[in-house]
């Protein structure tokens, strides 16, 4: 029985409840439980080391993140990462894509070697990177072979952000690339030959086809990777502890410190949603750009 | 693609199946005896032999010992205590170990504890108001390790390192002065709960203290800290400021004159250094004639839980983990860390090891991190201002001055406990 046959008849069988139970289950224990839970402790003092003490504050908490100076140095630093991978990193997927579709002798070689980070732990990376980055590392010393100072990388506080986000980057873009892929992928042939029969460009071409086509792909990609990129965590955790001077400190990163560090779970939780509200617009925000230019059939 | 996954799926669950069966097995087989739930963080090779020894002794008692990481340990901890879900007996950090004590999610050992107080190095870090709410187990410090090659190489004396902050200036000064990426001493920077630890060292060895002897009030605006720093920055230009791990990579690559550092050295050094020349010695003091060669101590403690199903296991096991023979045993294997036991140096494995016997020596001047509820906050307030002095954006006296007044605002707010 398939989900469209069932909804044709107005309502699920007992076996599509059964089978889909487990999966239902784990939504609402490591899903909508914690969701709700933490919404409510975003209004309390909550200490988890000694529950029982858990005092009302209204939105106290709320009014706290808001007049924290530091919250707001998180929230810069979060923006300037979301806002400055994204348009490299789908430029960079959508490149990849692009000359990664036709085929040509090692082409899935190069597929997968892009794709790789993507199956790579974070942590890994982060590691590998911040060997990188080192004074000693190699990037310093190639551009000491260049007759360069190099920079102090993740240790002067105007780099540390940017060396992290470039890293992101190239992180992130196998994984978009597969999704361009796919993408592209869907685009009927027949239109690029009624084009040619035309006589469009390449260009043409891409900017009339190709671009409008995939449409739907870059909604996915943006909104995807801006609410990856607004809990931006385990990089900054593993490489600079969001120092130095707090330039690396993002919005997830400060309040696992507040939760994890300093217990204090209730003004963690209104962080939590305050970066939440944010995602929201911010996605809210794509759909309707994206939407508003929509391809003229 | 979609048959794989359902193959896939029915695969995880026959496999969960089968571990949620056999689990219940294990526990039903284990049943007779007494369970004593214990978390720590040493590497199972490290800790299990300790563990056999204890079982030999206490055939009564079946041990089921978690090991936590460093990565997630606290967040486990942190949660299980939410959920009342906790161990019978916990490793805990000194820098942790107040918050859960003035919350009261530990057990009070005041009365067991008391009689070993006297045999307890650093026995002040489990007391928490007036009350012990652990044992401490094992301690750690840093200490002064040296370049013996560099000092030659900058025509200083290498039969004795450098023992007052003038003596330390000379010395980085001159191998700085060697140039060729060689620096001459390393200072913390760019990463967080490091710094404190190499800084406090001259500011306590110079009579400067962080609160009041109330607890109440902040005391770090002094001439004594500020000092400190003033030698700090100094030697930040006569070297590198760097991390951890880098300034140690430097240290065993021969690049870095001296620095101060820990006792996870032992372990890395014959690895990838065995070549090195170096030697260990206690913190320069301010001058020959006054002042004290202090260092940090930082320690783990056991702990037990008020909400504990066995608390008199967890303290047998506890017992036994801290004496001497059994702490020794765990310090061998770990190198790292000492025993938190009295006179354990004049054990014939330290004689034969003199760069670690100094950590023990150096423990014996080391100071504690205050026990106050809001201590990480006050860790972060000094971190946070020193950077700004080492990354040149405020002037010493101003970054004593801010840290201090933070500290002070978390003395009088943080309430002192719970209880």
């Amino acid at each position: 029985m398939t989900a469209r046959a069932a909804k044709r008849r107005g309502r699920f069988e007992p076996a599509t409840w059964i089978l889909l139970s487990p999966w239902i289950l784990a939504l609402v224990v490591f899903v909508a439980y914690p969701f709700g839970f933490s919404f409510a402790l975003s209004f309390y003092d909550y200490s988890p080391l000694n529950p029982a003490a858990a005092k009302f504050l209204g939105l106290a908490n709320y009014a706290e993140a808001l007049s924290d100076p530091l919250f707001w140095t998180a929230m810069r630093n979060t923006l300037v990462f979301v806002f400055g991978t994204i348009p490299f990193t789908t430029t960079l997927a959508l490149g990849l894509a692009l000359g990664l579709k036709r085929a040509f002798r090692g082409r899935d070689f190069y597929r997968a070697g892009f794709f790789l980070p993507t199956v790579v732990s974070i942590v890994v990376i982060s590691l590998v990177w911040k060997g990188l980055y080192a004074p000693e590392g190699p990037l310093s010393a190639l551009a000491q072979s260049l007759g360069l100072v190099p920079p102090r990388w993740l240790l002067d506080p105007n780099t540390a952000l940017a060396s992290i986000m470039a890293m992101d980057v190239w992180a992130a873009s196998g994984y978009y690339m597969v999704i361009f892929l796919a993408g592209l992928q869907a685009i009927p042939e027949e239109l690029y030959e009624a084009a040619a029969l035309e006589g469009a460009s390449s260009w043409q071409r891409f900017r009339h086809i190709t671009l409008p086509m995939l449409k739907p792909t870059f909604l996915f990609v943006l909104v995807v990777n801006s609410v990856r990129s607004l809990q931006i965590f385990t990089e900054v955790f593993v490489m600079t502890g969001g120092g130095p001077l707090h330039s690396t400190v993002t919005s997830v990163f400060y309040l696992y410190e507040q939760a994890f560090y300093k217990f204090r779970l209730g003004y963690a939780s209104a962080i939590a949603y305050l970066l939440f509200s944010l995602t929201l617009l911010l996605a809210f925000a794509q759909v309707k750009w994206l939407k508003l230019e929509g391809p003229k059939s | 693609m979609n048959g794989l996954m359902k193959r896939c799926a029915l695969l995880a669950c026959c496999l969960l199946s089968l571990a949620i069966a056999t689990a219940g097995c294990g526990n039903a087989a284990k049943s007779k005896k007494e369970v004593v739930v214990f978390w720590q963080f040493f590497p199972a090779e490290q800790i299990q032999p300790v563990l056999d020894e204890f079982a030999k002794q206490n055939p009564d008692l079946d041990v089921q010992m978690e090991q936590l990481t460093w990565q997630s340990g606290l967040e486990k901890i942190t949660a299980a205590t939410a959920a009342g879900n906790v161990p019978d007996l916990c490793e805990l950090g000194s820098t942790w170990f107040p918050r859960f004590a003035s919350q009261g999610a530990l057990a009070d050992w005041s009365d067991s504890t008391a009689p070993l107080a006297t045999g307890m190095v650093l026995a002040d870090m489990a007391q928490v108001n007036g009350k012990a709410y652990g044992l401490p187990w094992v301690v750690g410090t840093r200490a002064l390790f040296w370049n013996k090659d560099l000092f030659a190489k900058a025509g200083l004396d290498t039969t004795k390192a450098p023992e007052t902050w003038p003596e330390l200036l000379e010395a980085s000064r001159k191998i700085n002065a060697l140039g060729g990426g060689i620096a001459g001493y390393g200072v913390n920077a760019g990463e967080r709960y490091v710094l404190f630890k190499k800084f406090m060292p001259y500011a306590w060895g110079n009579g400067g203290t962080l609160l009041t002897p109330d607890g109440k009030g902040s005391a770090f605006d002094s001439r004594a800290n500020l000092e400190a720093l003033d030698l700090l920055l100094t030697l930040a230009k006569n070297g590198r400021v760097d991390k951890q791990d880098q300034l140690d990579e430097a240290f065993m690559q021969g690049k870095l004159g001296a620095q101060i550092s820990g006792a996870w050295l032992f372990r890395k050094i014959p690895k990838q250094a065995p070549d090195l020349h170096y030697g260990v010695a206690l913190v320069p003091k301010p001058a020959g004639d006054h002042g004290t060669h202090a260092s940090f101590a930082g320690g783990e403690l056991l702990a037990s839980f008020s909400k504990s199903k066995n608390p008199t296991g967890a303290w047998r096991l506890a017992k036994f983990l801290a004496s001497r023979d059994a702490a020794l045993m765990l310090c061998k294997a770990n190198q790292s860390v000492q025993p938190a036991v009295v006179g354990a140096v004049a054990d014939v494995y330290y004689q034969s090891r003199p760069n670690e016997a100094v950590m023990v020596e150096q423990l014996a001047s080391a100071v504690p991190t205050p026990n106050h509820p809001a201590w990480l906050d006050m860790e972060s307030a000094i971190e946070d201002e020193v950077e700004k002095a080492l990354y040149g954006k405020a002037t010493a006296a101003s970054a004593i001055s801010a840290a201090s007044k933070r500290i002070d605002e978390l003395a009088k707010t943080t309430e002192p406990a719970a209880r």
